[in-house]
């Protein structure tokens, strides 16, 4: 049986550091069944094993292995995170074993995988405590070699005394060092001294995932576990007015047909769940289920209405201010000359490759819970309350996830799974279909934006944004008469500095539609509305759209990455009829600017030739996942702005399936050219900011082309 | 592209005889069309119909042509060589590629997807043993022809896929044909019956298989 | 009972003939590296070969399997060292990594029937196979260095 977190602390061998910002380092050691590196999680351990510390566990024999707290959804994390601390600690990666660690933010601190936070939160930290663990093991060295400190080294897992030569690995050293004080300011490498950080190096998760040997959550099984499949409101809230199990029951392999509930914050959605011994059984069950739904009780939207709404609200409302300077909006009355455009995104859903599953167990004393899971915490915090246990007794493991996107941050798939667990006794594997995953939300919201501006003396004299859609906060209770606080997510922040009347807010909207967090989330959207009509104030302004942006943006980084996309892009010296679009976005602290260049394609319409990316996330970790995440944010990018979109009818998504909600295809893709600004700024975010400013440098090139300023999303290249 | 090229100069003295043979017959078909073409409107096949009636022949040629002009039987006709799909006939998802047989390249051959029988459920792959497009060196072009047009290409030999009468006739029961009539959920179905089709088809080709005029 | 061969072993399933191979390779047989994309032939997740054909084992009955010889990701080589394989790791082609199994199995039957394709060979055999993380540009890299690393171990 699993054993769960709450080791027994007398069996543990840990000394606790201080000054490392509240986690805790814990110098332990376990022994694996064999020598070979494996996927263990920590509650895989034996009894006979001790449990051990937040990041490094050292093992007798010397082998390292290196916790990632934080989940592995394509973004790195499980690469990343070792890659920090085998360079301060002195292991090599070749040599090292990495595990998940289950949820437990008081060990760990936060461990929701959102806001491309993993490295900027938690790299200082890592490189801390990792070279904390080296001095001390260099200082058991010492001691029980009987020289100076200051005469051994560590390289390799192993600590030298560089006189003798004398060598003994980590292993040999770890029960010593344990006891050991923690120095209080261990020595950290200097950039250029690193050897694995900033490093190309390969992704140690990577074979794993060529031979199908990689456990993702619809991977995984559990002893004595049935599958499940659920049939829900396809207009999300609606509850359940009768259903017939009595054909599903009929289809072999299908054990129980029952009504469960799902928590999706504050609100409860309901389901009947078919449960079988095999997914095929349990998706056949569901379609012999009939369900009749009461809907009754809440607004059914359709996205004419949608976006109308926010249109008349966007002619006739102020909106709650987040950032106001100066006076624009008296300017903007006074000028006769100005420009007043609306941009219009669409709700999109998320649709990782992996469809979302979830694995529950509800026990008497405890609820374990395995899959494809961003944000454990969050699930402790909600099933504990949900199910009135102990926060420290729901178990969350993360398995690795075929994407996540923001949509494996949310609660209400593991709530439901609990639920059913519950009902049914034992363990199951709730399976969504990709139907399931593209419809029944949460979608990134489809959002409106007025935008109003003027020029004076070719600068921007006044500029207004006012932003209608969904706040996602609102369905975790958040604030209705305070502005989302992410209405400027996406806006570069020295265009405060140069544009003196400026106010950006939020215009109240609301639907019965769940909507959370998509890639970049509002970054994605404002950054096409925003990065677009700068574009259509620097033409107003007679301006090249590159140096427009350059001289309103007056500060170092923002200029040397306006150097570097000039000069890769070869910006000065495109030709009058290519067709050249830019724009520069900031998400979760890093800018990242592209260039798209388009030309008329022969068929009719417009191709994509070529994009050039240009990142500036600060300090930063492995260069070639940089690179990929900033080349699979764009292929993403370019679905959002060209392909597609999630309508409704009555409340009802009108797309299914890959058949009509179209992803990107290898035969779609322009070539694709990334660069990174070195320096050693604060670590910014690498997963998600690669994707906003694909779909403004887009439009901005079809403008250039061909005249045609594209305002609503998506669009058809064809049919440009 | 580049590759196509080099695969040319390496061509061997087996591929060269084949592709002159080609050449050969597609001229002489060319040159048999054309000449047709001078001498008479009404007849392409070299078998006596049992009565000759233009306005009759013309008449199911009309009927015909709505079924073949219908998305079952038009988007594996196309003029590229990517099928069409669904009601609309747009290009298939995915752009599978016909291939040198019609039935696909690589990990896109259509059976890969098409299986011997229609998949359960709204908008899953149509199947039949047969699937497939028309071959390379065969293509008969439905999409964009207009009734005179393809009532020509059907009965000229060197574009039919080498079929006489009997072989045209028997077509109306060919396997890929009739699954036209079993669509798979969600497909509509052609404008005629299947059995009204075959019976308007062989009208055409037996009252001398004239063409309409447009 | 339904006997066929998968990964060159000779097994009985007692499934349904209307099962999709998808779920007695997942389920039945244990075999999780094929993967549940969308089940409609749409993505490409679930390729394995039959009778050495990238057929979507999503679609493909099990009546269809029946007799025949099933190679699944794990069974493409012993030791992960296809060319396809290995390209993709040089590479570090996967980010997610689940539509993976799905692209080398595709790309297999590729590099077989044109050892040296071309951009838009890689294009007519790959579109089938989506990617949710973008990673086509290493994919075409990949294919490309599998290419000749394939005639490499030729020469």
């Amino acid at each position: 049986m699993t054993k769960n977190n709450n080791v027994d602390t007398t069996r543990r061998n840990f000394l606790k550091l201080t000054g490392l910002g509240g986690a805790a380092l814990c110098l332990g050691f376990y022994f694996p069944a064999d020598g070979v590196p494996t996927l263990v999680r920590p509650s895989e351990l034996s009894e006979s094993d001790i449990e051990l510390c937040p990041w490094i566990i050292i093992n007798p024999s010397g082998k390292v292995t290196i916790v990632n707290h934080r989940a592995e959804m394509g973004q790195g994390s499980y690469h990343s995170v070792p890659q920090i601390v085998a360079e301060e600690l002195e292991v090599d990666m070749k040599d090292i074993n990495v595990i998940f660690a289950i949820g437990n933010e008081k060990k760990y601190g936060g461990q929701v995988t959102g806001g491309s936070s993993t490295i900027r939160s938690s790299y200082k930290n890592l490189l801390k405590l990792s070279a904390t663990a080296r001095e001390m093991l260099i200082a058991a060295a010492a001691a029980k070699w009987n020289v100076s400190v200051a005469d051994c080294y560590a390289e390799s897992g192993h600590v030298i005394h560089k006189p003798s030569g004398k060598k003994a690995h980590y292993g040999e050293l770890a029960v010593a060092a344990s006891k050991l004080s923690a120095p209080k300011e261990p020595k950290l490498k200097k950039i250029s001294e690193y050897k694995l950080i900033r490093k190309p190096l390969k992704r140690i998760d990577t074979p794993l995932k060529t031979n199908g040997s990689l456990i993702f959550g619809l991977d995984k099984r559990i002893p004595g576990m049935l599958f499940a499949s659920v049939e829900r409101d396809p207009r999300y809230f609606g509850k359940v007015k009768s259903f017939d199990a009595s054909k599903a029951l009929k289809v072999p392999g299908v054990k129980r047909v029952f009504k469960v509930n799902m928590g999706y914050y504050e609100y409860i959605r309901e389901g009947v769940a078919v449960i079988a011994d095999s997914t095929w059984a349990a998706l056949e069950g569901r379609k012999a289920l009939k369900v009749e739904w009461d809907t009754s009780s809440f607004k059914h939207w359709s996205t004419p209405e949608i976006f109308e709404t926010q249109n008349k609200l966007l002619k006739t409302q102020e909106g709650m201010p987040l950032k106001t300077q100066g006076n624009p909006t008296e300017i903007l009355s006074k000028k006769t000359k100005k420009l007043d455009v609306v941009y219009q995104t669409p709700y999109q859903s998320h649709v990782a490759m992996e469809p979302i599953n979830c694995i529950a167990h509800y026990k008497k004393d405890s609820i374990e819970i395995w899959g494809p899971i961003q944000a454990p915490g969050w699930i402790q915090d909600d099933i504990s309350k949900q199910f009135k246990i102990d926060k420290e007794k729901v178990i969350v493991n993360m398995t690795f996830l075929g994407g996540g996107f923001g949509r494996k941050a949310m609660i209400d798939y593991p709530s439901e799974a609990v639920g059913i667990s519950k009902i049914l006794g034992g363990p199951v594997q709730v399976v969504w279909t990709r139907e399931d995953d593209a419809t029944l939300g949460p979608f990134r919201p489809g959002i409106s934006y007025r935008c109003e501006g003027t020029i004076a003396d070719g600068k921007i004299e006044a500029l207004k944004f006012r932003m209608a859609g969904q706040n996602n906060d609102h369905w975790r209770g958040g604030s209705k008469t305070e502005p989302n606080r992410s209405t400027s997510e996406g806006f570069l922040k020295p265009y405060y500095e140069s544009i003196k009347n400026l106010s950006i807010s939020d215009v109240l909207f609301e639907t019965t539609i769940p909507t959370s967090f998509w890639r970049s989330v509002y970054a994605s959207t404002n950054g096409f509305a925003y990065e677009s009509f700068i574009d259509e104030m620097a033409y107003e302004a007679g301006k090249d759209p590159m140096k427009f942006r350059r001289e309103h943006l007056q500060e170092e980084r923002c200029q040397k990455l306006i150097d570097k996309m000039e000069e890769v892009s070869g910006w000065k010296n495109r030709s009058k009829n290519e067709g050249f679009g830019v724009a520069i976005t900031e998400c979760f602290n890093s800018t990242v600017g592209h260039v798209v260049k388009v030309s008329k394609n022969l068929h009719g319409g417009v191709k994509i030739d070529k994009v050039w990316a240009v990142m500036d996330c600060g300090w930063y970790v492995n260069p070639d996942i940089i690179h990929a995440q900033v080349e699979g944010s764009i292929v993403m990018g370019l679905g959002a702005a060209t392909t597609h979109q999630i309508t409704f009818k009555d409340n009802v998504v009108e797309q299914h399936n890959f058949y009509d909600y179209p992803l990107p295809r290898i035969n779609e893709i322009p070539p694709i050219e990334v660069y990174i600004i070195d320096n050693e700024e604060d670590a910014g975010g690498v997963g998600e900011p690669g994707l906003p400013p694909f779909a403004p440098a887009l439009t901005n090139a079809i403008f250039d082309l061909t005249g045609k300023r594209i305002r609503t999303l998506p669009f058809k290249l064809s049919e440009v | 592209m580049i590759q196509k090229g080099t695969n040319s100069k390496l061509m061997s003295t087996k591929t060269k005889i084949i592709l002159i043979a080609v050449i050969l017959v597609s001229t002489i078909g060319l040159a048999f069309t054309v000449s047709m073409h001078r001498i008479t409107e009404k007849e392409y096949i070299g078998i006596t119909p049992i009565k000759k009636d233009s306005v009759a022949s013309v008449a199911a040629f009309k009927q015909v042509y709505k079924v073949l002009m219908s998305p079952r039987c038009l988007n594996c006709h196309p003029k590229g060589d990517i099928p069409l799909q669904g009601d609309n006939s747009v290009v298939h998802t995915m752009q599978p590629k016909r291939g040198k047989d019609g039935k696909g390249v690589y990990a896109m051959k259509c059976a890969n997807c098409h299986q011997p029988e229609n998949s359960p459920g709204l908008q899953t792959p149509p199947g039949n043993p047969e699937w497939h497009l028309p071959p390379a060196d065969m293509k008969m072009v439905f999409e964009g022809k207009t009734a005179h047009e393809l009532a020509k290409q059907l009965v000229n030999p060197e574009l039919n896929g080498h079929k006489d009468l009997e072989k045209l006739i028997a077509h109306a029961d060919d396997g890929l044909v009739k699954a036209g009539w079993n669509p798979g959920k969600g497909r509509t179905v052609p404008p005629l019956t299947h059995a009204q089709f075959k019976k308007a088809w062989i009208t055409w080709l037996q009252t001398g298989a004239y063409a309409p005029a447009k | 009972m339904i006997q066929l061969t998968v990964n060159g072993k000779t097994e009985n399933l007692d499934v349904s003939p209307e099962m999709p191979l998808l779920w007695a390779i997942r389920d039945t047989l244990g075999l999780t590296g094929t993967k549940f994309g969308c089940g409609v032939a749409q993505c490409g997740a679930c390729v394995v070969h039959l009778n050495g054909e990238a057929v979507r084992s999503c679609v493909t009955k099990m009546s269809r399997a029946e007799g025949k010889n099933v190679v699944t990701i794990e069974g493409l080589s012993e030791n992960n060292d296809h060319p396809a394989q290995k390209a993709w790791q040089e590479i570090d082609v996967p980010q997610c990594g689940y539509c993976h199994s799905g692209q080398i199995m595709s790309a297999a039957v590729l590099l077989r029937e044109n050892p040296n394709p071309t951009d838009q060979d890689i294009d007519d055999a790959m579109a089938g196979n989506i990617c949710r993380c973008g990673t086509y540009p290493r994919i075409r890299k990949a294919i490309q260095l599998a290419s000749q690393m394939q005639e490499k171990s030729r020469i």
